[in-house]
């Protein structure tokens, strides 16, 4: 069937949504679903994947944009600034420089030059043929070779230096749409006439994406260019053999960095008078030990999701023990980097579960003093799926920030004094009750059980369940319902790019999976890649 | 003199290390140990009353010590004072030279840092004020005694005689002496920590204790203020060479120990070791609940020497000087043959942190928390 693609001119107009005019009058104009620009994370790995990991990616993105709770959501809506375009051609550039460096060339670069110093457009081709595929995640068209193979020719005859040709193709496949925007191109459904499908490279694209935060490998592309992916068993085959790889660490990390809002760890610091442990070491770590912690539960175990609350096991390094005042054995070399070593709190130990963890108290804090406000409206938003109405204007903080206020000595004490305004005390009732439960966790995440001189109550009630301190609280998490249901919103919302609809089925089918594999997010992950949510396209418009 | 002699630790601290190593009693079971890492240490300097302590004042500094040395090499001083109009802080390389190779060894011109002895004697000031930290350590001599500043007991520090006057010594806590702060603070992320841990029945409250000094595996991990991070974990290195073990008491919230020999290996350019004969210690803990106090025993004077005369007086100072002066004060374990004493009374002004201390079998034989707070504390507090 023919089929036009209408394209603005300019080449970052190829994320802006193309119109497929079908050369049958009877079929209706379907839009395809807008591209998405990829996250600094996949930007990452996918540079790692396609051309190795010891090519670093050093610069600054685009700031990303949270939407609905994600940044894969914001990432649907956002486009690339004036700036964002320069900063991505740096990018480009210093990894292109590095494809083609000494170092490098011999593996990255599959035939070598008849001359050094001048153009050689069969080798070119060859290597924009294999690498063009992988970076543009389908494969290119001959006529986008041909122009891909004369610019490299012209650079490389204008310098005399073939490998300056391969640099400028390299930069200019890394600047271009087709690698910073998952397309997500649509075709004719054969199965369905009259119908458009997403085509096997997009499909391809959006599963990697979601289970691997990167782009598809070889066997992906090949599944989406024998069709295979469009069939069920395909589709199953190709999904069921990524969530068993080892990439899949990347997507579960990746998506739990996104849910728990780990992008703010960019911005986030401590007082160092105050809390002195709280080295910039110590910020990167607690991110990591987070995902370590969650990779090991949920990929390695494949343990129950709602157990992350709870589980003594994690990883630490001598720098965290500090910060947790806990002993931790290391014998590497000095000047080495800290090993990561696996560590389990004894039973009852309020430090168990992800919220404990730095990650979360820490995150959560202002530099100087603890938020249980602050904590316990993450906790509904990111972790159950629930609404905090933001504060008012013109709120007042006096009590709350008075930290050496003689009367009011806990930050219980202070928000018993705030909430007192009437204006202030409908929203606390949220947030703050499970938010002073982690108050023997300081600002930086440290352990305490007295703040100046006075004892610290850590009772409080979610959901009208009663309980005491970060283990009671993580107890009470662990039964919630919302706990699993809003995992479950997330990954699905994630994948398709979308909250699930009231009573959508395609999701109620991926809660009772999710429910009868014992919580496993692995099978969570698995049932919303093989759902349909993720590949459907919007309703035709009528002519 | 043969300099790699002046290296070699003390044979008879040595020994009496290695006797103490192999008398090492396991802690009672019921016992509880808190664990520290030295935080800095430094020679205990009393600045506060320079005037009183160096009334001629006549050592100078570098530009001071600049104007002499030319004078060592001929100058007159007034010649000296214009050569130095013309000079950058350093003095430039063709004065230099000459300066450095004025000793003469065997006839021949050689290094003055190389060979300190074969200068004469520049007699530079000692200081001979009232006060100087430290410990009495039983010298017979209590005409040479000062006064502790802080306890007010008759004390031997005669290191400090020999440097209170020189320029870069002159510190006031909590200010240290400039190189050896220096050289600290550059050198500890890549040189191994002393620890040590204070084992007691009940370290709540006062009572008897045992210390026991390692050096560990790691080096000393910072904070996020540069400061020594409390609360970290270091494996004790298991080489017997740098373990003691004391026996001490915690009275009135202060910890002292009975005298003994010390010895602590290091890597630091400055302090190579610590090694102290008859060595004394009293601290206490502050708020912070760091500890803070003094060492103090007999050191080898030429260790000392060395570390200055190693690096030419980058600083400025006199080491011929200092040299003499050291020689002439040392004040303890005399040379069978010569009669020289070898050893030399000395404070350190000290930190330590709490810490977490394990064995490389992986035990945590130590873990950071209090000591009984001095009286004057437990007094405010109440």
């Amino acid at each position: 069937m023919k089929r036009t693609l209408i394209l603005a001119a300019s080449a970052l107009a190829l994320a802006v949504p193309g119109v497929y005019v079908a050369a049958d009058d009877a079929l209706p104009k379907v839009e395809s679903p807008p591209p998405v620009r990829i996250s600094p994370s996949q930007y990452q790995q996918s540079v790692a994947d396609i051309f190795g990991t010891s090519i670093k990616v050093t610069g600054r993105f685009e700031p990303e944009v949270r939407d609905e709770g994600l940044m894969a959501l914001g990432g649907r809506k956002v486009s690339i600034t004036d700036t964002g375009l320069e900063r991505y051609d740096d990018l480009a550039r210093t990894v292109a420089a590095q494809v083609i460096d000494a170092k490098h060339r011999a593996a990255l670069i599959p035939c070598t030059p008849q001359n050094v110093k001048a153009a050689d457009d069969a080798c070119t081709r060859a290597f924009v043929t294999s690498i063009g595929r992988l970076v543009y995640r389908r494969a290119l068209t001959d006529a986008e070779i041909s122009r891909k193979v004369k610019a490299a020719g012209d650079a490389a005859n204008t310098l005399h230096d073939f490998y300056a040709g391969i640099s400028a193709v390299v930069a200019d496949m890394l600047i271009s749409p087709n690698f910073l925007f998952r397309q997500r191109d649509i075709e004719p459904d054969p199965a369905h006439a009259g119908s458009m499908r997403l085509t096997g490279y997009a499909k391809a694209t959006t599963l990697a994406s979601f289970l691997w935060n990167t782009a598809p490998d070889d066997l992906l592309l090949k599944a989406a260019e024998s069709g295979d992916i469009h069939t069920k068993d395909g589709l199953k085959r190709q999904v069921d053999r990524m969530v068993s790889a080892g990439s899949m660490e990347g997507g579960v990390r990746a998506f739990f960095s996104d849910m728990l809002g780990f992008s703010d760890f960019e911005t986030l610091s401590k007082d160092p008078n105050f809390f002195p442990r709280y080295t910039l070491k110590v910020r990167d770590q607690s991110e990591e030990q987070t995902l370590r912690t969650i990779v090991d539960h949920v990929v390695k175990r494949q343990g129950d999701y709602r157990d992350l609350y709870t589980t003594p096991n994690t990883f630490l390094t001598r720098s965290l023990a500090a910060l947790y005042n806990v002993p931790l054995v290391e014998l590497v070399d000095n000047g080495q980097p800290e090993r990561w070593i696996p560590y389990s709190y004894q039973p009852g130990d309020p430090r168990a579960g992800i919220l404990a963890q730095a990650s979360f108290v820490a995150l959560h804090s202002p530099s100087g003093r603890t938020s249980p406000t602050g904590r316990g409206k993450a906790l509904r938003e990111n972790i159950l799926c629930q609404a905090v109405p933001p504060p008012p204007g013109n709120v007042d903080f006096k009590f709350v920030q008075d930290t050496s206020n003689p009367v009011y000595k806990t930050t219980r004490d202070r928000l018993t004094a705030h909430r007192s305004e009437a204006m202030c005390a409908g929203c606390h009732k949220i947030t703050d009750p499970i938010g002073l439960a982690l108050e023997n966790f300081d600002s930086a995440g440290g352990y305490r059980t007295e703040e100046n001189g006075a004892k610290i109550d850590t009772s409080g009630d979610l959901s009208g369940v009663k309980f005491d301190g970060p283990v009671g609280l993580a107890k009470v998490l662990h039964d919630d319902p919302a706990l699993t249901s809003c995992v479950a919103k997330r990954v699905f919302s994630y994948g398709a790019g979308r909250a699930p609809l009231p009573g959508e089925a395609e999701f109620a089918l991926v809660q009772k999976k999710f429910t009868d594999s014992k919580y496993n997010v692995l099978e969570l992950m698995r049932q919303v890649a093989m759902s349909d949510a993720l590949y459907i396209l919007p309703a035709p418009k009528t002519p | 003199m043969n300099l790699k002699r002046m290296l070699r630790p003390s044979s008879s601290v040595l020994a009496a290390g290695a006797l103490v190593a192999s008398a090492i009693a396991a802690a009672p079971a019921h016992a509880e140990t808190r664990g520290y890492v030295v935080s800095w240490f430094a020679t205990a300097t009393y600045s506060q009353d320079f005037k009183n302590n160096c009334p001629q004042n006549k050592n100078g500094g570098r530009y001071g010590n600049s104007v002499k040395a030319l004078m060592t090499i001929g100058y007159t001083e007034e010649e000296a004072v214009k050569i130095m109009a013309t000079q950058d802080a350093l003095l430039g390389p063709e004065y230099m030279k000459k300066i450095e190779s004025r000793a003469r060894v065997n006839g021949k011109p050689a290094s003055i840092y190389n060979y300190p002895e074969a200068v004469a004697d520049p007699m530079i000031e000692l200081s001979s004020g009232k006060y100087a930290f430290g410990f009495d350590l039983g010298s017979k001599n209590n005409d040479a005694k000062f006064e502790d500043p802080e306890t007010h007991l008759k004390v031997d520090n005669q290191l400090w005689r020999a440097v209170g006057c020189v320029e870069s010594f002159k510190a006031v806590a909590p200010d240290i002496p400039y190189f050896e702060d220096l050289t600290w603070h550059l050198m500890i992320d890549s040189a191994p920590a002393w620890a040590f841990q204070v084992t007691g029945d009940d370290l709540s409250k006062d009572g008897k204790v045992t210390v026991t000094f390692d050096k560990t595996v790691q080096h000393l991990m910072r904070d996020a203020s540069g400061n020594v991070m409390t609360n970290a974990t270091y494996v004790i290195d298991p080489s017997p060479r740098s373990h003691n073990v004391f026996q001490g008491e915690i009275k009135d919230g202060e910890l002292r120990i009975n005298s003994g020999n010390l010895y602590l290996e290091g890597e630091l350019p400055y302090y190579t070791e610590i090694s102290l004969a008859n060595t004394h210690m009293r601290i206490k803990q502050e708020s912070d609940g760091k500890l803070l106090g003094y060492w103090g025993g007999y050191t080898d004077w030429k260790k000392f020497v060395y570390m200055y005369t190693a690096r030419g007086g980058i600083n400025g100072e006199d080491v011929v000087g200092m040299y003499h002066a050291l020689k002439k004060l040392a004040d303890y374990n005399p040379d069978p043959k010569s009669g020289q004493n070898q050893m030399i009374s000395t404070a350190y002004r000290m930190e330590a942190t709490t810490v977490y201390l394990a064995t490389t079998d992986g035990k945590i034989i130590a873990k950071p928390g209090s000591l009984p707070a001095p009286a004057a504390e437990k007094v405010a507090d109440k």
